[in-house]
């Protein structure tokens, strides 16, 4: 009787490493395929798939900064998301923090669109907003991906905030009014400090949502002068459709930055994740 | 709460975030509505039509064909994906050794841009240059001529399918939070009286998981009702309409068609499936809770 348990208990073990190690490597091994490949030669590449680079080269690399302005989207993504996320969460920081303390007559309405518009399907609505931008002339410029990205992450981040300010204790700002501190500076001095790590929290999530955003920035640029980087990547599609040695680099250079920033924060970034999954 | 000028400050605090809010979803949803009405493309402005527009996207088969694969990932996307995302939390709720290690590398691909993945598996998958030859020679299997997963529509559908339903990161960071938020005392109560560890898992784990489960296959059908980034690296809705969702089919009126009035009337459809959606896996998981209150 004994004997058996164990022996389950060791056939467990086996299968729950297999299961971990097979999940990883799904994970993980086309990322490190890629990484390897764009040290290859395209004559090496063509040749076996998964054959050792034979030298650490950076022509491939030397060939996607020379064909694309690579460094150009990185600026214009680094402007962009920026931007939104300064303006998401200072947006979201007031909007938020009156629902949350006030009751009014239209309180009702500005949360039930909020919530409306959180399961919004991008697309649908795409039409439209670049028939607005034409009109308005911002169709193709930065700043017209700045206004999308900064509207796209108030639903979440709203979620997350309301609820991280219900978490302060109402009893602070009324002692400050007692105290005849203005309902500025009692949200400036002692709220704001007060909710940083919620803040944190929502700039990293709507940090992480626009970077990866490739919908919006297809549909409302068509130039170089507001690209941002995960839409090089479908132009380089086009431009090295024969040079694949030189594509290989660009995916490196486009998902680095990202599992770098990923792997330093990561605590921090699965906290905002899932807080934007369960609040919102 | 009361404070000095209270409506000035509601006000001012509010309305830049609605003003934002108005032009981006308020004015498109208003548009997208009405000129699904209309006869509306690049060169002819919106004149109304009535129901003409949905007529001619249900009288077409690749519209049909969009819908189908959409739900059809629905429900794969919210029951596979999401259970593996549950069982992957499960085993590493232990911590078993380098179950960080573990929980990171699985979360990457939730984290890159989709845009990188669709690019990165059009190498991957390459039949000239890829692993698919490499692979099927270690199976041992002649085909021949390598198949192109990609381009051949009898593969298409499934090899996009599995460019995302095993990466289940995002929902395994989820059910770990909620899991660690389980008191600890529970389990060791059920330890003490006898509960073996797969008894622990079923009976006290699981159906604390129910609520949070429910978020997920929200959001996994959500996800996958505007579907887009990766179908358009790597198939673009072909070959024919083996991998077309309704994004793909909207996009393709909006762009290559020019149909603006034909691209909002696939928009209504979108919003009103993920609508449907939404209040149908709330319906579900809020029933269960509550029968699950009776037999208590």
């Amino acid at each position: 009787m004994r004997k058996t348990s164990k022996f389950s208990v060791y056939l467990a073990h086996i299968c729950k490493y297999v299961f971990m190690i097979f999940f990883v490597c799904i994970a993980v091994g086309p990322l490190l395929w890629a990484f390897l490949s764009s040290f290859k030669t395209y004559s090496e590449i063509n040749s076996s798939a998964l054959s050792w680079p034979s030298s650490f080269n950076l022509e491939n690399y030397k060939a996607a900064f020379k064909y694309a302005p690579i460094a150009k989207y990185f600026l214009n993504s680094v402007i962009i998301v920026g931007c939104s996320v300064l303006v998401t969460v200072a947006l979201v920081a007031m909007c938020a923090y009156i629902i949350s303390r006030f009751d009014f007559k239209l309180k009702v309405v500005i949360v039930l669109l909020i919530s409306a518009s959180l399961m919004l399907p991008a697309q649908a609505i795409s039409q439209p907003l670049f028939a607005i931008f034409q009109k308005l002339g911002i169709f193709d410029t930065k700043i017209g991906l700045i206004i999308v990205y900064s509207a796209m992450g108030i639903p979440m981040s709203f979620f997350v905030m309301t609820s991280y300010y219900k978490t302060i204790p109402m009893a602070l700002e009324e002692s400050a009014y007692i105290d005849g501190a203005s309902f500025l500076q009692t949200f400036l001095r002692i709220i704001l400090p007060l909710a940083k790590p919620g803040l944190v929290t929502i700039a990293l999530l709507q940090f992480i949502n626009t970077w990866n955003e490739f919908y919006f920035a297809l549909m409302l640029t068509s130039g170089n002068s507001a690209r941002t980087v995960p839409i090089a990547l479908n132009y380089y599609m086009g431009t090295f459709a024969n040079n694949y040695s030189a594509l290989f680099a660009a995916v490196v250079l486009t998902v680095l930055p990202t599992i770098i920033l990923f792997i330093i924060l990561q605590r921090q970034v699965m906290e905002s994740l899932t807080a934007g999954a369960v609040k919102g | 709460m009361r404070t000095k000028n209270r409506g000035i400050w509601i006000a001012l605090f509010t309305i830049p975030c609605m003003i934002l809010f108005a032009i981006v979803y308020a004015a498109p949803i208003v548009t997208v509505v009405y000129t699904s009405l209309c006869d509306y493309s690049l060169t002819s402005g919106p004149v109304f039509r009535g129901i003409k527009n949905f007529v001619t996207i249900f009288n077409d088969e690749d519209f049909l064909y969009s819908i189908r694969n959409t739900l059809v990932w629905v429900v794969l996307q919210s029951t596979f994906h999401v259970l593996l995302g549950l069982l992957m939390a499960l085993v590493l709720r232990r911590k078993p050794r380098g179950w960080s290690v573990v929980r990171t590398a699985y979360m990457i691909p939730n984290i890159i841009p989709t845009a990188a993945t669709g690019v990165m598996f059009t190498l991957l998958l390459n039949p000239s240059f890829g692993i698919v030859q490499p692979f099927l020679d270690f199976l041992g299997v002649d085909y021949g001529m390598v198949p192109n997963l990609f381009g051949n529509s009898r593969y298409a559908f499934w090899t996009v399918t599995c460019t995302w339903i095993f990466y289940s990161g995002f929902n395994t960071i989820i059910f770990l939070a909620e899991m660690g938020a389980i008191d600890k005392e529970i389990y060791e109560a059920a330890t003490v009286d006898g509960a073996k560890p797969w008894q622990l898992d079923r009976y006290i784990t699981l159906p604390l998981m129910k609520n949070i489960f429910g978020t997920c296959v929200t959001l996994a059908s959500v996800a996958m009702v505007s579907q887009f980034d990766i179908i358009y690296m790597t198939t673009k809705g072909g070959p024919g309409h083996s991998t077309l969702n309704l994004p793909i089919y909207l996009y393709k009126a909006a762009t290559l068609e020019n149909n603006f009035g034909k691209a909002n009337a696939v928009g209504v459809v979108q919003i009103v499936i993920g609508l449907i959606l939404v209040l149908l896996i709330q319906r579900l998981f809020s029933e269960k809770k509550e029968t699950g209150r009776v037999r208590q």
